[in-house]
């Protein structure tokens, strides 16, 4: 397990996600109320990033086609897309957002 | 602005790299491609890099010279570039290499150019120009091997009555990335066969038009491809039949194992309004070998005239037909044994077609190796 800092807690919005990139990966964080979800930042349906979406109780819509995640658990909610995204173990410390990108929550290999 | 193309399919060509914006991956050439794995040759990185070798075998009377690019023949099948990895190729490729074989020349051995990358750090750009003469007959192979980030531009020019068959093969390491934009013009009653292999490489993306400077040419693109896990390989071909009685046939067949192997297959034909009397197919084969792959397939056709004899498209992407195997195996093959043969059916039409022995037994032979690391391996399906 290897957190690294994401971003600070204030930088998150309460109704979009955040895009960051840690190492390789494209990760979107976002919140619901006080608890922090990490996703890979890419549409598991065509090459969208999430971050780009809105965010409403835990789940995060993309824009382009309307697909709704789930923050928990990766699983779409909606048509079009049909497989999980990759989700990362979140940790706040001292407002700060740490997220390790070398394992993921869901089991699902990040693309 | 260069040439206009009539074809909802196509871009605007042009020289002027102020015109191919970077793609965002929106647009519709580019929605399938993962730019993120380009290495940023779709962006602005410096194509300036010379990481490879190369070796020719040229039969007797073919030459073969590295010309300077603002002195050579590039042009000379009409190429415009429609996308920005095309114009930057245009801008930055040192030189162009040609290949020619004269009129009337009757060569037997095929004329083989082996490129091997030796390091895919430093992104390389270079331009291919293969012309042969008028009535004459040969085969002309690329084969990419090792490791490189390519972009090229390949013409083929295929002069009046001449028959040229056109092989290239992406044997590439698995961290290649290779772009390439090909274009072909074909004489008056001349035959050219267009053969793309692809089995190596992360990224692969081929760009092909086929065009007709007189009436009565025909152009036949075949293609083979296999990709593994992870590996992301697309086949673009576009026919333009600006020109009366020509002919053209595409057949594309591939394979995909491994999670995440990619393939993306885009078909088009546009038949314009003076191209009375043409006839054209095209046609793609997917074989989806294990759980986790997808495969794209796209057939296109414009038509504009009516006044021809014929033109259609099919397309599908299957598994294994349960109903072979079963036939197989109560004739007593195992079940290994029947999946190779199925896959070994599938291929070898199209590996006679592009009849070209000196490749014939290297082909089988890899389609062999990469069946070895997954559906002959114990346990799967």
């Amino acid at each position: 397990m290897t957190f690294a800092v994401a971003c600070a807690v204030t930088d998150v919005p309460a109704d979009e996600a955040l895009g960051v990139t840690l190492g390789d990966l494209d990760v979107a964080i976002a919140r619901d109320g006080d608890e922090f979800f990490a996703v890979q930042d890419l549409c598991s349906h065509a090459a969208v990033a999430l971050s780009e979406g809105e965010v409403e109780s835990c789940t995060i819509e993309c824009w382009l086609h309307g697909s709704k995640f789930d923050l928990r658990t990766g699983k779409p909610m909606t048509y079009p897309a049909t497989e999980p995204v990759a989700t990362f173990p979140v940790e706040v410390r001292d407002g700060s957002v740490f997220v390790d990108t070398t394992t993921t929550l869901n089991g699902v290999t990040p693309s | 602005m260069g040439l206009q193309i009539s074809s909802h399919l196509h871009p605007d060509s042009s020289f002027d790299l102020v015109d191919h914006p970077v793609p965002t991956g929106r647009e519709e050439v580019w929605r399938f491609t993962p730019l993120k794995r380009l290495r940023g040759l779709h962006d602005d990185v410096p194509l300036d890099g010379d990481g490879f070798d190369v070796k020719f075998e040229l039969p007797e009377g073919v030459t073969s010279h590295g010309v300077e690019a603002a002195t050579s023949d590039r042009g000379a099948s009409g190429f415009v570039p429609t996308d920005r990895v095309a114009a930057r190729v245009w801008a930055e490729s040192p030189y162009v290499r040609t290949i020619d074989i004269p009129a009337d020349a009757d060569v037997s051995e095929p004329v083989v150019i082996t490129v091997t990358g030796t390091g895919a750090a430093a992104p390389i750009a270079r331009q291919v120009l293969v012309r042969a003469g008028a009535h004459s007959r040969a085969t002309v192979v690329l084969r990419y091997e090792g490791s490189a980030t390519w972009a090229d531009t390949v013409e083929i020019v295929v002069g009046n009555g001449a028959n040229l068959t056109y092989v290239t093969i992406q044997d590439w390491a698995d961290d290649a990335v290779h772009h390439s934009t090909q274009r072909a013009l074909v004489g008056r009653d001349a035959s050219l066969k267009h053969v793309a292999i692809t089995f190596g490489g992360d990224v692969v993306r081929h760009d092909v038009t086929g065009t007709y400077s007189g009436p009565g040419g025909s152009i036949e693109m075949l293609g083979l491809y296999f990709a593994d896990a992870g590996q992301h390989v697309e086949h673009r071909l576009f026919v333009d039949h600006n020109e009366p009685r020509t002919k053209s046939n595409v057949v594309y067949k591939g394979a995909l194992q491994g999670e995440r192997a990619h393939t993306v297959w885009i078909g088009n034909v546009l038949i314009r309004k003076e191209a009375e009397g043409i006839e054209t197919y095209e046609e793609n084969r997917n074989l989806v070998l294990s759980d986790g792959c997808q495969a794209d397939s796209v057939p296109n056709l414009e038509i504009e005239t009516g006044e021809i004899e014929g033109a259609g498209h099919a397309s599908a992407t299957a598994r294994f037909d349960d109903e072979q195997l079963f036939y197989l195996r109560s004739r007593g093959v195992s079940e290994k044994e029947a999946r190779r043969l199925v896959v070994h059916g599938f291929f070898n039409d199209l590996i006679r077609k592009i009849d070209v022995p000196q490749l014939e037994d290297q082909l089988v032979a890899t389609v062999e190796a990469e069946l070895a690391k997954n559906v002959l391996a114990e346990g799967t399906l």
